[in-house]
């Protein structure tokens, strides 16, 4: 084996894997796993070490044993294995150990600071990635054995964008109404538009400044990765990208509750324009949380008109394409356009957007997997333990002080011990969905007002309650595992893209993206703020 | 001195493009995006299979 030496890094990490692997199965670490609680990936944890680790001591064995060859399997498979094995390591550093400590040590910290850092800096897997690459690169360097893997970072990243459309559905855009659909493309392209013509403006290159119009506009890392071939983006303008509207979303989330509140805006209104003014979801959450966590309508009003800018991507890619083809001073046709310049991969998205809101992956009316079904199911019943408790509490006059719909939920729950339609409407399937759905908002509404203080209610009855709630929330299980697809491409690519970023890179950007994204940022949250408190009153939603 | 210019442009930017094509492992925009394509196609049918179809 004459080449055992070059490949011994990678055998090394085969080993480290399938050790790892199996003192997990053996349980090994499971107080550990506990404390951070990340005992429920055990099994994912155990096949993607035993997994990995074999294919990297049989690839290393191989690449040993031959000499370095130039077929598709050298190419794709032997060369890169090394660097895709360290990024997975990395990868799975962050997602299993990094990311949950981090969460513990912000929880600790809270009652301390006053905020929960994890949640104010972001400090997820999408931030630790890209840190980690940039540290790496920039501290020891990329090690030679890795720099063909690290080149698969765009690649796996296409395929966290495509596996994005499992996760949305028609059915949301169509819970919205038309003009918050028309608020929410105005504000999309015209972000897009200020910042192109802010670009030029302050004279950057268009490829920093196509970047960084979709990733302002539309949502962040997703639309940063689609965007960059259209407009022939480099790694370092992406992570530009990302960084300035990670760090705009900290500076807002704080700002966004506070001015809310002093303005006196609605529960509707703020969620609206949290939805539109903020760009990361996690950041939009946050924002909602922070000015109303007892009112559930703000944080889904804003996850609503947040999640429904990605699915102007498309459109946007197209914007795009067209911008910069004509500053590149090339003659474009509506061809040229839509079949040449659009990115396969967003076809991919779409095609998985469209199996998703036909019902393959779950219902339809799923929202990232997640799904209402007051269908009738013993799974879906309270207990027999809760169910008495209820009964009790209402023979007690317990829910006397509730108003006429919650009463008649809560007397409907006991009565068929699920939240569900009417038992004689159950043929009329639309109908019998829509009164178990109402009913279910109601319960929602008890539970929010004895969160609030403003209702007293046992403990044994709100459980007996958020039980009921629960069991009608259901998830798919396809859409789960799609995302956890999704969200290791993503770990894999802004690791990958991390390392593609040097400080030199870094230098040459200069601080102008950032200006550019502050002042886009600014102007369309100051615009959608007079929007929002112009238009929008309080429905917003079919 | 305009075609200068222009050949001077299109230099640079093939330059850009090589530059941006050595940092990945495919030869091409389109083969990379059908790669990803494809090996999500078959992730998505193999998620299907043994989360909906089988189960």
């Amino acid at each position: 084996m004459p080449r055992m030496k070059d490949n011994m890094p990678t055998i090394i990490m085969g080993m480290f894997l399938i050790v790892y692997g199996l003192i997990v199965k053996t349980e090994g670490l499971l107080p550990v796993m506990k404390y951070l609680n990340t005992h429920k990936s055990m099994d994912l944890q155990v096949t993607l070490c035993l997994v990995l680790g074999g294919l990297a001591l049989v690839g290393a064995l191989i690449s040993s044993s031959k000499k370095p060859g130039d077929s598709l399997f050298d190419h794709f498979f032997l060369q890169p294995l090394g660097g895709v094995v360290m990024i997975m390591v990395i990868a799975m550093a962050i997602r299993w150990y990094l990311e949950p400590l981090v969460m513990i040590m912000s929880g600790s910290l809270e009652p301390v600071l006053g905020f929960g850092v994890y949640k104010v800096l972001n400090l997820n897997y999408v931030v630790l990635g890209i840190l980690a690459g940039v540290v790496l690169t920039n501290s020891y360097g990329i090690p030679e054995f890795a720099v063909p893997g690290v080149k698969c970072a765009r690649f796996v990243l296409k395929m966290g964008v495509i596996m994005l459309g499992a996760r949305y559905s028609f059915a949301e855009l169509a819970k919205l109404g038309v003009y918050s659909v028309w608020l929410i493309g105005f504000f999309v392209l015209g972000t897009v538009f200020l910042v192109l013509w802010m670009g030029n403006l302050f004279k950057q290159p268009k490829t920093m400044t196509g970047v960084l119009a979709a990733g302002m506009g539309v949502c962040g890392v997703s639309a940063t990765v689609a965007v960059a071939p259209v407009v022939k983006a480099k790694s370092t303008e992406m992570a530009y990208t990302i960084g300035t509207i990670l760090t705009f979303g900290i500076i807002c989330m704080f700002i966004f509750p506070t001015v809310g509140k002093l303005a006196g805006m609605n529960a509707v209104q703020f969620g609206a324009w949290a939805g539109t003014g903020i760009l990361n979801s996690a950041q939009v959450a946050a924002a909602a949380l922070a000015f109303n966590a007892v009112d559930i309508k703000t944080l889904k009003v804003a996850e609503i008109f947040n999640i429904t800018r990605v699915l102007f991507l498309p459109i946007i890619v197209l914007v795009l394409a067209t911008w910069f083809g004509k500053e590149s001073g090339h003659k474009l046709t509506f061809k040229t356009v839509v079949v040449d310049k659009f990115p396969l991969f967003i076809v991919g998205f779409l095609i998985l957007f469209a199996m998703s809101s036909m019902g393959i992956f779950s219902p339809p009316s799923h929202y990232k997997g997640k799904f209402i079904d007051v269908s009738y199911n013993d799974r879906t019943q309270v207990t027999p333990e809760e169910w008495e408790t209820l009964n009790r509490a209402a023979g007690e006059g317990a829910f006397a002080a509730l108003n006429p719909e919650q009463k008649a939920a809560v007397d409907d729950l006991i009565h068929q011990r699920q939240i569900a339609g009417n038992y004689d409407e159950r043929s009329d399937r639309t109908k019998f969905d829509r009164v178990g759905r109402a009913r279910m908002t109601q319960l929602e509404s008890v539970l929010s007002q004895a969160k609030a203080n403003t209702l007293t209610l046992s403990a044994e009855v709100t459980g007996a309650i958020k039980h009921a709630v629960k069991q009608v929330h259901k998830s798919s299980k396809t859409v789960v595992t799609l995302t956890d697809f999704m969200i290791w491409f993503f770990a894999f690519g802004l690791i990958g893209l991390g390392m593609q970023i040097t400080k030199k890179s870094i230098t040459q950007a200069g601080g102008w993206p950032i200006v550019m994204g502050v002042i886009a940022g600014t102007t369309k949250a100051t615009l959608s703020f007079f929007v929002v408190l112009w238009l929008v009153k309080d429905v917003v939603l079919n | 001195m305009n075609e200068n210019k222009e050949t001077n442009t299109q230099t640079n930017d093939a330059q850009d493009d090589n530059e941006e094509r050595a940092l990945s492992v495919f030869s091409s925009e389109r083969n990379e995006d059908m790669t990803a394509l494809i090996l999500c196609l078959i992730t998505t049918f193999m998620v299907l299979l043994f989360t909906k179809w089988l189960v």
